[in-house]
C-alpha cells in the first residue's frame, strides 16, 4: 500500500511539473468510463466524444494509461462507431499502436489511434475505447490464512488521464457482490448497490489525475496459466483434435499457515479465497473429450452440450490457493466440416485462438496448428499480432512429417479468444498415402511369407534326411497331381451322366453321342498324364506306402470308367432301337448298382490319400 | 468466392462398419492365403495365385485397419 502511494505521489508531481504541451486542439467533450472487476481482469471500456475545436485536421488521436496500467494492459480494441441513431449503429475497429511522444514522463503510457477520416473544425466523432487490465486487482493483504476472505485493492484515477482537455466526465466501477471493505471518497462519490460512482466532473484541463483506491472482496477465480500449450491437429479424415495442456496458478493472496482437509470440508466458510471448478466452454458438436494429468484420468469433471455450445466443468483434484499451482490435460475432437473450409483454391482453418476456459488469463499461450503432412502455402492471419514460426511433427504413419503453425503470445486474456485464420494447399490425393503406407506394409508381410515358404534353410545339401525329404517333397507333389487328375476324370463322368440325363428328356442322340466322344478324348488326355505320374510313384522307395493304394485308385477309376461308358452305350443304343424307358432302366440297373459302389470306392480312396 | 465447408471423403459414422466389413474380407483372404501355403507343395504352388491373394488381401487389410484406426479416434 505504502510503496503504491508512493508511486502515485510520483505520477502526480510528474503530471503537475508538464508544461501542458500540446498535441492539437482536440477536446473531448463527454468522457464515460466503466470499469468492471467481478472478475480477477479489470476491464475498462470507455465511450469518448471527441471534438476539433482547433482549425486545423487531425488524424491522429492519443490514449494514455498510468505507466502502472500501461504495464498490465492485455488487450486494447479502439472502435468508433458508424452512422447515426441507434439502430444504425456499427463498430468499426480502428488500428492501435504504441506511441512515444516527446514532453510525456515515463509514468506514462502512450498509444496513439489513426482516425478513420480526419477531423476538420467543428468535426465530432465518438471512439469506443475497450481495454483489459491483468495484475491491477492487487491481493491487499499479500498473504491470508485458510479462513480470511479474499481482499483486493485497485487504483484508478478519478478523472480521466489525457493529453486533451476534457468538459465532462464520469466514471463508474462494478463491483462483485460482496463486502467493499474502502473506497476513496471525493466529491460527488456515489456507492449504489455494487457500482461505485465518481463524477461527472467538469471542464477538466489536460492530464488531470486523481487518484483512487477501493478496496474489496473478490470472490472471483485468481486463476491464471502460466503456460498454456495448445495444439490443434487438422485431420482430413474429419476431425479436428484439440489437446491443451495447463500450467494453473492461484495468483490471489498467499495461504498463509498450514491447510487443514477437515476445516475446508467441514466448517464452512473455510477456503473462501480458494477455487474448486473451471469452467470450458468448447465450441458445440466436440467430442471425445477427456481430461487428465501425469497419473492419469481425474474422473471430476461434468458436460453439458446443446446446439450451441458444450460446457465442460472439471475440478481439479485439489482445492486451489493462492499461491498453489496444478497441471491438467483437456482434449477434445471437433467435426471438420465446422471449422475447415475452401475458398479460391486455398484451404483455410478457422478457429479461435485462445483457451476456452471463461476468465482465465494466460501468461505464455502458445498455439500450434498441426496441418496434415503434404500441405504447402501456409499463412496465418490473426486480429492482432503474435509471434509466428513454424515446425515440423512426426506423427502416425508420417514420412516427411506434418508443418506445424506456432503462434506465441504473451498475457492473453479472454478478449482474444477471436478467430484465426491458417491458409494453405493441399490436395486430397495427399489423403491417399496413409492407406498406401498400410497397405503396402501388409504386402511385405506376405512377401516375406511367400519368400520364406520358398526358402531352403537347410545347412547341409547332401546329407541323407535332405535328400529324404526332397524326395519326400516330390512324392506328395507328384500325388496331389494324381488326385487332380482323378477329381478331373470324376467330373467328367458327372457331365456324361448328364448328357445322358439329357437324352431321357430330348430323345437327342446326336448330341449325346457327340458328349461321349469329346469325354472319350478328354478322358485319354487325362490317363495319358496319370502314366508317369503313376511310373514314378512306383520307382521311387519312399512312396511305397502310398503307391500301392493310388495304383488301386487308378485301376478302380479305370473300372469305372468302363462301366460308365458300357452303361452309356447301352442306354444310347436303347434309344436308338426305340425301346421303352423301362426296359432301358432294367438293363442298366445292375451297371448302375456297381457304378455307385466303385463311385464311393474312389471317394473313400481319395479320402485315406488326403489324409496322408 | 464464398467459403465453402470441407468433409471428410466418408462420413465419420461409417468408419465402425467399414473397418468390420473390410478387415474381415481382408481377413478371410489372408486365411486363405495361408491355407494355400501351408498345403500346396513346394513344387505346384503357383506364384502368379500367391501374388494376386497377397495383393487384394493386403488392399483390404491396409483399407480395413485404416478404418480401424479413425474410428477408434486415431486420426492419421
Amino acid at each position: 500500500m505504502k510503496h503504491s502511494s508512493v508511486d502515485l505521489l510520483l505520477l502526480l508531481l510528474t503530471i503537475a511539473v508538464l508544461t501542458s504541451p500540446v498535441y492539437s486542439d482536440l477536446v473531448l467533450s463527454k468522457v464515460e468510463r466503466r470499469i468492471d472487476v467481478t472478475s480477477q481482469i479489470a476491464r475498462v471500456t470507455k465511450t469518448l466524444k471527441v471534438v476539433n475545436s482547433g482549425s486545423e485536421s487531425v488524424s491522429e488521436f492519443i490514449l494514455t494509461f498510468p505507466k502502472f496500467l500501461g504495464n498490465n494492459l492485455a488487450y486494447l480494441s479502439v472502435s468508433h462507431s458508424e452512422g447515426k441513431g441507434k439502430s444504425k449503429r456499427s463498430l468499426v475497429k480502428l488500428s492501435v499502436k504504441a506511441a512515444n511522444l516527446k514532453g510525456v514522463p515515463d509514468s506514462i503510457s502512450v498509444y496513439s489511434v489513426a482516425l478513420p477520416k480526419a477531423l476538420t473544425k467543428g468535426d465530432t466523432l465518438t471512439l469506443e475505447v475497450v481495454a483489459a487490465f491483468t495484475n491491477v486487482l492487487q491481493p491487499f493483504p499479500e498473504k491470508i490464512s485458510q479462513r480470511d476472505i479474499h481482499l483486493v485493492m485497485l487504483q484508478e484515477s478519478a478523472q480521466y488521464l489525457s493529453p486533451y482537455a476534457v468538459e465532462s466526465q464520469s466514471l463508474s466501477i462494478k463491483l462483485p457482490n460482496a463486502r467493499i471493505e474502502s473506497y476513496t471518497n471525493l466529491d460527488g462519490t456515489k456507492l449504489q448497490g455494487t457500482e461505485l460512482k465518481y463524477g461527472p466532473y467538469k471542464n477538466l484541463p489536460q492530464y488531470s489525475y486523481s487518484p483512487i483506491v477501493v478496496h474489496f472482496e473478490s470472490k472471483a477465480a485468481f486463476a491464471v496459466a502460466e503456460k498454456l500449450v495448445r495444439e490443434i491437429e487438422v485431420s482430413h479424415w474429419g476431425n479436428v483434435q484439440v489437446t491443451e495442456h495447463y500450467n494453473i496458478v492461484h495468483r490471489g493472496a498467499q495461504l498463509k499457515g498450514e491447510f487443514s482437509r477437515l476445516d475446508f470440508q467441514g466448517r464452512p466458510p473455510s477456503g473462501v479465497s480458494a477455487f474448486r471448478h473451471l469452467l470450458a466452454r468448447l465450441p458445440p458438436r466436440a467430442h471425445s473429450i477427456y481430461y487428465r494429468d501425469d497419473i492419469g484420468n481425474i474422473s471430476t469433471s461434468q458436460m453439458q452440450s446443446d446446439s450451441k455450445k458444450t460446457e465442460l466443468l472439471i475440478e481439479p483434484r485439489f482445492p486451489l490457493f493462492g499461491g498453489w499451482r496444478t497441471f491438467f490435460t483437456i482434449g477434445y475432437g471437433l467435426p471438420l466440416r465446422d471449422f475447415l473450409f475452401a475458398s479460391e483454391g486455398k484451404r483455410f482453418l478457422n478457429i479461435s485462438f485462445g483457451s476456452p476456459m471463461i476468465d482465465l488469463v494466460t501468461e505464455k499461450l502458445i498455439v500450434q496448428v498441426v496441418l496434415p503432412e503434404g500441405s504447402k502455402d501456409i499463412s496465418v492471419t490473426t486480429p492482432f499480432a503474435v509471434k509466428q514460426s513454424q515446425e515440423i511433427k512426426y506423427s502416425h504413419l508420417d514420412i516427411a512429417g506434418r508443418p506445424v503453425v506456432v503462434l506465441e503470445k504473451n498475457n492473453v486474456v479472454p478478449d482474444h479468444n477471436q478467430y484465426i485464420q491458417v491458409y494453405y494447399k493441399f490436395s486430397n490425393i495427399n489423403l491417399l498415402s496413409e492407406p498406401l503406407m498400410l497397405i503396402s506394409g501388409f504386402f511385405v508381410l506376405f512377401i516375406t511369407c511367400i519368400i520364406y515358404t520358398r526358402a531352403d534353410f537347410s545347412i547341409s545339401k547332401s546329407s541323407a534326411i535332405y535328400l529324404a525329404k526332397l524326395h519326400w517333397d516330390e512324392v506328395l507333389a507328384t500325388v496331389q497331381e494324381v488326385q487332380n487328375i482323378i477329381h478331373k476324370c470324376l467330373a467328367t463322368h458327372d457331365k456324361l451322366e448328364s448328357s445322358l440325363r439329357d437324352l431321357s428328356r430330348t430323345g437327342d442322340i446326336q448330341t449325346c453321342k457327340a458328349a461321349r466322344k469329346s469325354t472319350d478324348s478328354l478322358l485319354k488326355d487325362l490317363s495319358k498324364e496319370l502314366k508317369p505320374l503313376l511310373t514314378f510313384l512306383q520307382s521311387s522307395s519312399s512312396a511305397s506306402q502310398i503307391s500301392p493304394k493310388v495304383e488301386e485308385l487308378i485301376t478302380k477309376e479305370k473300372e469305372l470308367q468302363e462301366k460308365l461308358m458300357a452303361k452309356h452305350t447301352t442306354v444310347v443304343e436303347g434309344y436308338e432301337k426305340k425301346s421303352s424307358g423301362r426296359d432301358i432302366e432294367n438293363r442298366i440297373a445292375s451297371q448302375q448298382q456297381k457304378i455307385i459302389a466303385l463311385r464311393q470306392e474312389i471317394e473313400d480312396l481319395l479320402e485315406f490319400i488326403d489324409e496322408i | 468466392m464464398a467459403a465453402k465447408p470441407i468433409a471428410s471423403p466418408i462420413p465419420v459414422s461409417m468408419y465402425p462398419t467399414l473397418s468390420v466389413f473390410t478387415l474381415a474380407i481382408g481377413l478371410f483372404i489372408t486365411a486363405f492365403f495361408f491355407i494355400y501355403e501351408a498345403t500346396s507343395s513346394r513344387k505346384n504352388r503357383s506364384l502368379g495365385k500367391e501374388l494376386a491373394t497377397a495383393t487384394v488381401a493386403s488392399v483390404f487389410l491396409g483399407f480395413g485397419s485404416l478404418f480401424l484406426l479413425l474410428a477408434s479416434g486415431v486420426y492419421v
